[in-house]
This record gives structure tokens, C-alpha cells and sequence, in this order.
């Protein structure tokens, strides 16, 4: 009997013996369930995922994977910025020449350079939208209320990892972009120079632009600053806060918890890569067609005329013509912020977590609106938040020229039209009423005090108690803005002003259409019957000011009981603030008022 | 499905990475090159090396990279008769060796470009084109202090800088030029008005036909003062907006080559910091020797730039709008007619001025020019002289002197020239 032959030698199954082999590929490539588990929990980086999620939290219209787009952009700008660092050298002198040598020189340096800036863009997108989609699906709802403050976090990070890396290229369009955000930190109560109760020890040397820019004007110290800022300790604190956002996702589990759970290998994975690689395709196709802008060398004795902003900061930029720099700049983002990052304390409403908001119709007095069918509310008031946010963007973007002019998109600018605005002020007192009338329309009426009232004063006596402080608040409003418009004299004349009165300077101005108005009333009824109309006229606005307070005022009633008084104070501060500056808008481009309230002495204006 | 899309997204990248890297490997200056090494011979090729070729100029702070396109530049036994295959005419490489000027501290544009458009400064942005022509010889200024030796290869820039003299430009405008300064306060200082950022002319530009570059407005402002600043009447502004004047250079008529050999000069005002190696200051002039007063004042006449308001030989004409005489800049003529006998209330009139002109509509802004204050600006040795030219004047006019001595004193008697103006 022949031996059997003995097994013929092959390389494979030996090389898999060996520990070399085991140690870097740890485990079998067949697909079974074991091995697509072992993909996951083996692979520090896909550890980041569960090992298997409900199928519906895959689908893409739910997400629309703008998460882990964000981070992948994050990833791209990670790897371009570093590339970029070795053509790079932050140095006034020197800065600007880089840039010219990675257009002119360096080997795929102008795709590099439109690469980095133009995910730049894209991430800031594609966090903000991150971030409407987590709160249109109620994913920021206990148990994440944490995460979402870490998201804020972020967001705020990206906006200023973005705003540091906008200096560097060190041409006029960089160094007046920063200028501008500078300037709103000299303009910070307390702690900046020109702010309002500026500390007594606060000087150009020490104030918060300082700290900002490393001295009291942009150059080397700044250049330098903002680099490191830039590619070193934002990055870094980015990615811790990146490492806990990931980890709370894992731990809080997905939003959405229906349908079947299938392996994230190899279903999740497959679609972030071909997520990546869609992204990494659009990038290159945009930074072939188009390139990074770059402008003449910085230089701080030119300013241009405009200047603008970053796009995403050009909306509080734009809203510098309506509000104080100290406002604008500083009282705004902040409230923005803190209000983002209060959502998930004060939302007290359960409803509405994995699932994107059903659009219904509402009446609303005679009009109907479109309206989402739970969440009214939140989903409302979140929207008009965002959606002002944008069109101020791009109003300050498309719709401004030379001076702050107001020029269509389709219009030439000219550097030779200057239109001369009247604007005026509130007097001080008149001003106080307004604003302490406003606030206090956002004041409830308790169970308690209602009992109270229907105990002493009968069944109706609650609602007429709402009607009766809803008139009182609406009449007061309504008088503070045009009572004083009437009767007040024109401080200015005869110095500032050729009209003795503000109704003549504002009603012979071509900025205030209301006011031009009530002055032609005026001018045709004669005096006695002119103010007369414009007396009714007024109290017809505060009328429908009480009837729209009237309106709110159950479901305030309704909130306050829900909420408890410190969360309804947080709600309704936020809320009367943010509609407040549309007030106040209004008020600027319908009435020709600058500010409700005015002390210069101490930079305080409203 | 998954797979078909990861194929094909990946074929895309790939795809798209070959498509930047052939765009990168065939860069606009590649052809050039290209171009050159196939009209050379085997032999001649040897010193020529492809890609990027750059002057480093550490003293100018420069980069300069024509070379990579203009390869024979300092070639010239291997040089072609067209662009940019040519080699520098002249002698002026020997003089100015390239390794230590580089090309654009003299021809202007972009150093560091290398794309045809960006190099020669004919992109946004960009606010040196190039100097093309003879206006080249505005560089030679930067250095060279004094002319006169070089007069022979800059004649544009001498002739230039003789018609800014000669017609009266110093009596408004400032000049500061290697470290000496001269001029009048009356416009804008143009010490470097050759770097004037485009920014600050963007207003200008909209009444400019293209191009919209420092060359192209200079020619314009300097043939049509007026042309891009017209004013505007009340009627075309918001009621109650008052008028402004057009712009109160004075009209000299000049010849376009007048035009261009002035803007030749103003280029070369930079206010660049080159450093003292580079720059040949002027020897200071002898003190000029003058046949009698009268020439001596006519000579100060030009050079403080009197005639640039009062005329050429003071004969008036220039427009002042709304200034009182006529709307013009007074003629000098009758200077003698109405201070024969009060020369001191001339010499005072000359040191203190007349800020603002009277006018002759008092509901109307003011003049836009007016007579500024000379006190320790010329020399009382010169007033001297300057009046007792002022008085030859007199000798110009048409031989009528009882008539005019009439009508010059009725009008002294209407508005008394040294009335404080309302």
C-alpha cells in the first residue's frame, strides 16, 4: 500500500497561522454573522458604531446622513489643511506670497486650496442642517438633551474654526472679514472698549478685541494667533468634544427605533462610504470649476467699500443697521447660543422624537396657515428662527453694495449714490414704556389668580381680566411708538435738523412710509382733524395689538401651567426677544426710528 | 445597486484625479516652453531646464517667475524675433543685472504669476499691470534721482516731469520724491499717486470706459479733468441737497502725448521703500543765476505754480465756479492797475491767502479753488521778484490804459479785492 500522498504545501492557510497575520487582520473575511460582528466590535474606528441598528434609522431621507457628513468634511479639511500647512508660513510678509505660490506653483496647490475652502463652506452647511434635522425630529428629547448641548458646541466651534481660518490667506477680503468680527468684540458690554458699562480698567490694550487679535490692530500677532488657533487648539478641542458627540450618540442610541435591526457591517458602512465618496466627487468637480477667492494684500489703510463678513456671520452684520454693535454682535449670538442649547431643558413636550413633523392646516383668526400637527409650537418658532437667520444672510450677501446700500441682485453698484436717511429717536421715557409694555405681553394669567378672580368677580371674570390687560398693553405699545412720532420736537433742530418736530422730519423724509403718512393726514385734514385720524389710527393699531395678545393669551395660560414659571420665563424671554428684532426692524424701516432707547454717555442705545 | 453606484463614484474620483492632474502637468506656461526647445538645436539645449524658472530678490522682496515663458530674455544668441521669445533690447541687462532687479521692479506686474493674464496684472485684483511701451521709464524714477544723465532712455519721463513743472501742477499739488518735498495744499498729494489703490478710484471708474486700471484713469483725468468728476446740479439731487461743483483741476489742453508723457511721470511716484543700495538720490542743483528780477520773478511764477490757476504768463481763463470776477481764476494782468501804489497789500494778499474765494452767488457752495496762504513758502527774496514780474504783466495788455484804468477801478470800487470774503 502506497503512503497517501502527503498534503501539498499552499501558502495561504500557513500564512494565516501566523501571528503576523492574526495579529493585524484578527479575523475571517467569509461573510457570517460572527465575522460581521467581529468587522464592528474588532475595528477601533467602526467601534464607534453599535454592532446593529433598526433598519428605518437607515434610510436616507430621515437623516439624510448630514451628520456623518459633517464629520467627513471635518475628516477632508483635517487632511487638506495639513497638506496645506507645509506651503504655508503665517507671516504678514510672507502669507500672502503663499498663497500666490500654491496658485502659480505648487503641484494641485489651487485644487488643494479650492478643496479646503470650499468643504469649509460645506461643513458649516452641513452642520446647520445637522442640526434643523435633529430638532425637526425631536432627537434632542430625553435622553439626549446632553448630546444636543454638545452639538451647539460644536456648531459654535465649526462657526469659529471657519472664522480663524478666514485671516489667513492674509488678502483685503480676509483681513476686513475679520475686521468686522473684531470689531463686535471691542463692542461687548463689560469687557469691550467701546461697549456699553465698560469696566473701569478696560482699555484698547486689554479689551476683548484685544484678546481677540493679540493687539490693538490686525497684523503679525494676529496672523499668528489665529493660525494656531486655527490648526492647532480648535482642532483639538473640536475633536474631544467630536469624540463625546459620538459617544453619547452610541450611548443614547438612534432617534429612530423602528423596523427590524440589521448588522451596521455591512449596511450602515456601505452607505457612509458611498455618502464620502459622493461628497468627495461633488468637492473635486466644484474646486476644478471654481476658485477660492483671493484679493489684493491686506492692507489697513484701504478699507473696501463694502466690507463684508463671513457669509455665515454676514446676517449679524446685516443686522448692525438695525441694532447697536453691542447688540448685533454680541447680546444676539450669545441669546442665539444659549437659547439653542436651552431647547432640549425647556421643551418639555414628548412628542415628536423619530419622526419628521406632518405639515396641517391652522386658523388663525381669519388666515390659515400652514402649521406641523404636533409640536406646533417648538416647530414654529424653531423654523421663523432659522429661516430669519438666512434671509438676513442673504440679504447682507446679495442684497447690499457700496455704503450698506440696499442693491437688487441684478443691479450695478455705485460707488457714486448716497442716500441720505432721516433717522430719528424715541424720547427715553416713551422708549421705556414700549419696551416694558412689549415684555409684558408675554405675562400670563395663573390658575391661581383666575380662581381668585372667577371667586370674586364671576364666571367671566377671568377673560375679561385678559381682554382688559391685552387692550391695556396693546393701547400702551401702540402709543409709545406713535404718540411721541406726533408731539415730540426734533431735538436735532436747528442744528441737525431743518424740521422742528419729528413728524416734519420724518414725514418729509422718503425712509418712513408710516410716518410720511401720518404727516400728509396732517397736512390735508389741517391740524385738529389731522390728529384726530391719527389718534384713532392709533388706537386702532393697539386694538389689533390686544386682539392678537387676546389670541396668544390662553395658550400662554396653558404654557405657564406646563412649564412652571422659570421655564415659561426662559420660553417667553426668548421668544418676545427674538420677535422683538423683527419689532425692531419694523419700526426702523416702516417708521425712521434708530433707537427706542438712547444713552450715549455710556453707549448704551437700543 | 450599492455596488453599481461605488463603481461608478469611484470611476468618477479617478476619473477626476487624472483630469486635475493632466490640467497640472499642462499649465499654460508648459506650451511655451515647449515651443522654444523645439526651435533649438540638440547642442543648444543643454543649459535649458523645463519648469518654473524664478529670480529670487531677497533686498526687493520680490519673486519674479517671467523668466519660465520669456526664456531668452538674456539669451540673445539663442533669442527669436517674436514674444516672448525675444531678448532684451538694449543694453539695459548689463546695467541692471537680472539677478539683482528681477524684471517687475521695473516693467510692473505679477512676479509670482505664471499664467500669461496674471503675470502681465491684466486680472482683478491686481493693481500693477504692466507698464507697457514707453511707460516703462516711469520705473527709472524710482531710483535714478537724477534725469539728466539718463534723459537719452527715458525722454517720456523728462518731458513729463518738465510739463508737470511747467504747467503750474505744483501750485496744488504735493510731491515728495527722495526725501524732498514741494508743492501746494490745494488737492491731493500725489507722492504716490503711481500706487494709488484702485479702491479709492472706484467712484471714478464707473465714468470710465474699460480698462479700469491707475494707466488708463491718470490719461483721462489728465485730457478731461472734469470728465470723471462732473458734479451735479441741484435738480438732479433729493430736494434739499446742495449742488456740487465739477471737479476744479483746470482743463490744460493737453496733447495726448502730452497726456501720456504727464501719466509717464506720475507712475514713477510710488512711495516704494527700495532699499539704499538701489537708489541714486539727486545732486543738489546749482543756484540758478537770473538775467534781471523780472526773470528771476517769472521763474518762481512757474516754479511755485502759479500758472497753473492764473494761466500761463497769468492771463487767467481757468474756470472757479461760482468765484466772484467772472467765475474764473482773476488774470494777473491788472495787477499793476489795481496795486500800482500798495504793494504791500499784494505781498500780503500772496502770504495770507484767500480762503474761500468770494462768491458770486452767495446761495451757491463756495469755489472750489482759492488763493492759498505762501508764508514761509516763498522766500521773501522771491516775493520780491515775483511782484515786480506780476507788475510787468501790465506791459501785455492791448495800449488803452485810460479805459482799462477806469474799468479797474470801478471794479475795485464794486468788490475791493482784499475784502474778507462773506
Amino acid at each position: 500500500m502506497p503512503e497517501p500522498a502527503p498534503p501539498r504545501f499552499s501558502i495561504k492557510p500557513y500564512l494565516k497561522k501566523t501571528k503576523l497575520w492574526k495579529s493585524i487582520f484578527r479575523h475571517d473575511f467569509t461573510d457570517s454573522p460572527r465575522t460581521r460582528l467581529q468587522r464592528v466590535f474588532g475595528n477601533v474606528f467602526l467601534h464607534l458604531h453599535p454592532v446593529r441598528v433598526p433598519k428605518d434609522a437607515l434610510r436616507i431621507p430621515y437623516t439624510w446622513g448630514l451628520g456623518g457628513l459633517s464629520f467627513y468634511l471635518f475628516l477632508v479639511l483635517t487632511v487638506t489643511g495639513i497638506l496645506l500647512m507645509f506651503y504655508y508660513r503665517p507671516a504678514s510678509s510672507l502669507a500672502y506670497q503663499d498663497m500666490k505660490d500654491l496658485s502659480f506653483a505648487v503641484t494641485l496647490g489651487r485644487l488643494l486650496r479650492n478643496m479646503h475652502r470650499w468643504a469649509a463652506h460645506l461643513m458649516v452647511v452641513a452642520v446647520i442642517l445637522h442640526m434643523v434635522r435633529v430638532f425637526l425630529t425631536g432627537a434632542y428629547k430625553p435622553p439626549r438633551e446632553y448630546n444636543w448641548v454638545i452639538g451647539v458646541l460644536l456648531l459654535v466651534m465649526t462657526l469659529f474654526l471657519s472664522y480663524t481660518g478666514y485671516l489667513l490667506p492674509w488678502d483685503q477680503l480676509a483681513l476686513w472679514a475679520v475686521t468686522v468680527g473684531a470689531q463686535m468684540a471691542a463692542n461687548s458690554p463689560l469687557l469691550g472698549n467701546e461697549g456699553p458699562f465698560r469696566l473701569p480698567f478696560i482699555t484698547t490694550a486689554n479689551d476683548a478685541r484685544f484678546v481677540l487679535i493679540g493687539g490693538t490692530v490686525i497684523g503679525d500677532a494676529t496672523l499668528i494667533r489665529f493660525y494656531v488657533l486655527h490648526c492647532v487648539a480648535v482642532p483639538f478641542i473640536f475633536a474631544i468634544f467630536l469624540s463625546v458627540h459620538f459617544w453619547r450618540v452610541r450611548k443614547d442610541s438612534f432617534s429612530k427605533q423602528t423596523g427590524d435591526k440589521v448588522d451596521v457591517w455591512p449596511h450602515l458602512v456601505s452607505r457612509e462610504l458611498l455618502a464620502a465618496l459622493l461628497m468627495t466627487v461633488i468637492l473635486f468637480v466644484w474646486s476644478i470649476l471654481m476658485n477660492a477667492p483671493l484679493e489684493g494684500v491686506a492692507n489697513l489703510n484701504v478699507t473696501p467699500n463694502p466690507s463684508k463678513a463671513p457669509w455665515y456671520f454676514v446676517g449679524l452684520q446685516e443686522l448692525l443697521v438695525y441694532f447697536d454693535p453691542w447688540i448685533a454682535g454680541v447680546v444676539l449670538p450669545t441669546l442665539i447660543v444659549v437659547g439653542l442649547m436651552a431647547i432640549p431643558y425647556v421643551d418639555l413636550n414628548p412628542q415628536g422624537v423619530g419622526r419628521w413633523p406632518k405639515i396641517g392646516w391652522k386658523r388663525l383668526g381669519p388666515i390659515a396657515m400652514p402649521s406641523p400637527k404636533e409640536r406646533a409650537f417648538a416647530v414654529n418658532v424653531f423654523m421663523l428662527g432659522t429661516i430669519m437667520w438666512f434671509v438676513l444672510i442673504f440679504i447682507g450677501a446679495y442684497d447690499r453694495g457700496p455704503n450698506w446700500e440696499w442693491y437688487w441682485p441684478w443691479e450695478t453698484w455705485s460707488h457714486r449714490r448716497m442716500t441720505k436717511l432721516t433717522l430719528k429717536n424715541i424720547p427715553n421715557l416713551w422708549g421705556l414704556l414700549l419696551l416694558a409694555s412689549y415684555f409684558a405681553l408675554g405675562s400670563p394669567i395663573p390658575k391661581r389668580i383666575k380662581a381668585w378672580l372667577a371667586a370674586r368677580g364671576g364666571a367671566k371674570a377671568p377673560a375679561a381680566a385678559s381682554a382688559a390687560l391685552h387692550t391695556g398693553l396693546g393701547l400702551a405699545i401702540a402709543g409709545a411708538v406713535l404718540i411721541p412720532l406726533l408731539i415730540s420736537p426734533d431735538p436735532a433742530y436747528p442744528n441737525g435738523s431743518r424740521y422742528p418736530t419729528l413728524l416734519e422730519a420724518l414725514g418729509r423724509s422718503q425712509n418712513a412710509p408710516i410716518v410720511h403718512g401720518m404727516f400728509r393726514v396732517v397736512q390735508t385734514l389741517g391740524p385738529l382733524m389731522g390728529y384726530v385720524v391719527n389718534a384713532g389710527l392709533i388706537v386702532l393699531a393697539g386694538l389689533t395689538l390686544a386682539w392678537l395678545g387676546v389670541q396668544f393669551g390662553r395658550f400662554k395660560d396653558r404654557r405657564y401651567e406646563e412649564l412652571g414659571p422659570i421655564k415659561y420665563a426662559i420660553v417667553m424671554g426668548l421668544l418676545l426677544m427674538m420677535m422683538g428684532v423683527l419689532g425692531k426692524i419694523g419700526l426702523r424701516l416702516l417708521f425712521g426710528i434708530k433707537y427706542i432707547l438712547s444713552f450715549p454717555g455710556v453707549n448704551l442705545n437700543i | 445597486m450599492k455596488r453599481v453606484i461605488f463603481v461608478l463614484l469611484s470611476g468618477a474620483l479617478v476619473a477626476l484625479f487624472m483630469l486635475a492632474m493632466w490640467q497640472d502637468t499642462t499649465r499654460e506656461w508648459t506650451h511655451p516652453q515647449q515651443a522654444f526647445r523645439n526651435t533649438l538645436a540638440k547642442e543648444e539645449r543643454s543649459g535649458l531646464h523645463p519648469g518654473i524658472h524664478q529670480m529670487i530678490l531677497a533686498d526687493l522682496n520680490r519673486v519674479d517667475r517671467c523668466t519660465t515663458c520669456h526664456v531668452a530674455i538674456d539669451k540673445p544668441q539663442l533669442a527669436l524675433a517674436e514674444e516672448p521669445f525675444t531678448a532684451h533690447p538694449g543694453r539695459f541687462l548689463e546695467w541692471h543685472p537680472p539677478e539683482r532687479f528681477g524684471c517687475t521692479v521695473c516693467h510692473g506686474g505679477q512676479g509670482l504669476a505664471t499664467e500669461v493674464k496674471a503675470a502681465h496684472g491684466d486680472v482683478p485684483h491686481w493693481e500693477e499691470p504692466l507698464l507697457r511701451g514707453s511707460l516703462v521709464q516711469a520705473s527709472c524714477y524710482q531710483c535714478h534721482g537724477d534725469l539728466a544723465p539718463i534723459a537719452a532712455y527715458a525722454p517720456q519721463l523728462v518731458r513729463g516731469k518738465a510739463l508737470f513743472e511747467a504747467k503750474g501742477c505744483y501750485g496744488c499739488h504735493t510731491i515728495k520724491a527722495f526725501g524732498h518735498e514741494f508743492g501746494g495744499t490745494i488737492s491731493q498729494d500725489l507722492s504716490d499717486i503711481g500706487a494709488k489703490p484702485y479702491e479709492l478710484i472706484k467712484a471714478d471708474f464707473e465714468m470710465l470706459e474699460e480698462p479700469h486700471t491707475r494707466i488708463h484713469w491718470l490719461l483721462r483725468k489728465l485730457a478731461h479733468p472734469r470728465a470723471l468728476n462732473p458734479g451735479s446740479r441741484p435738480e438732479e439731487l433729493p430736494p434739499g441737497e446742495e449742488e456740487v461743483f465739477p471737479s476744479a483741476m483746470p482743463h490744460f489742453g493737453l496733447a495726448p502725448d502730452e497726456a501720456e508723457a504727464i501719466t509717464t511721470y506720475l507712475l514713477s511716484l510710488r512711495g516704494l521703500d527700495l532699499p539704499s543700495s538701489y537708489v541714486r538720490p539727486p545732486k543738489e542743483a546749482p543756484q540758478p543765476v537770473y538775467a534781471s528780477v523780472v526773470e528771476r520773478g517769472r521763474a518762481m511764477f512757474e516754479k511755485f505754480g502759479c500758472n497753473g490757476c492764473h494761466g500761463a504768463g497769468g492771463a487767467g481763463g481757468r474756470r472757479n465756479w461760482n468765484a466772484g470776477l467772472g467765475q474764473e481764476v482773476p488774470s494777473l494782468l491788472y495787477v499793476k492797475a489795481y496795486y500800482g501804489n500798495r504793494i504791500d497789500a499784494l505781498k500780503d494778499l500772496i502770504r495770507d491767502g484767500r480762503q474761500p474765494a468770494p462768491r458770486a452767488d452767495p446761495t451757491r457752495p463756495f469755489p472750489s479753488l482759492y488763493m492759498p496762504s505762501w508764508k514761509g513758502r516763498i522766500p521773501e527774496g522771491d516775493l520780491d521778484a515775483l511782484t515786480a514780474y506780476l507788475f510787468s504783466l501790465h506791459d501785455q495788455l492791448p495800449a488803452q490804459p485810460a479805459m482799462v484804468s477806469g474799468a479797474a477801478q470801478a471794479a475795485a470800487s464794486d468788490a475791493p479785492p482784499e475784502a474778507p470774503a462773506p
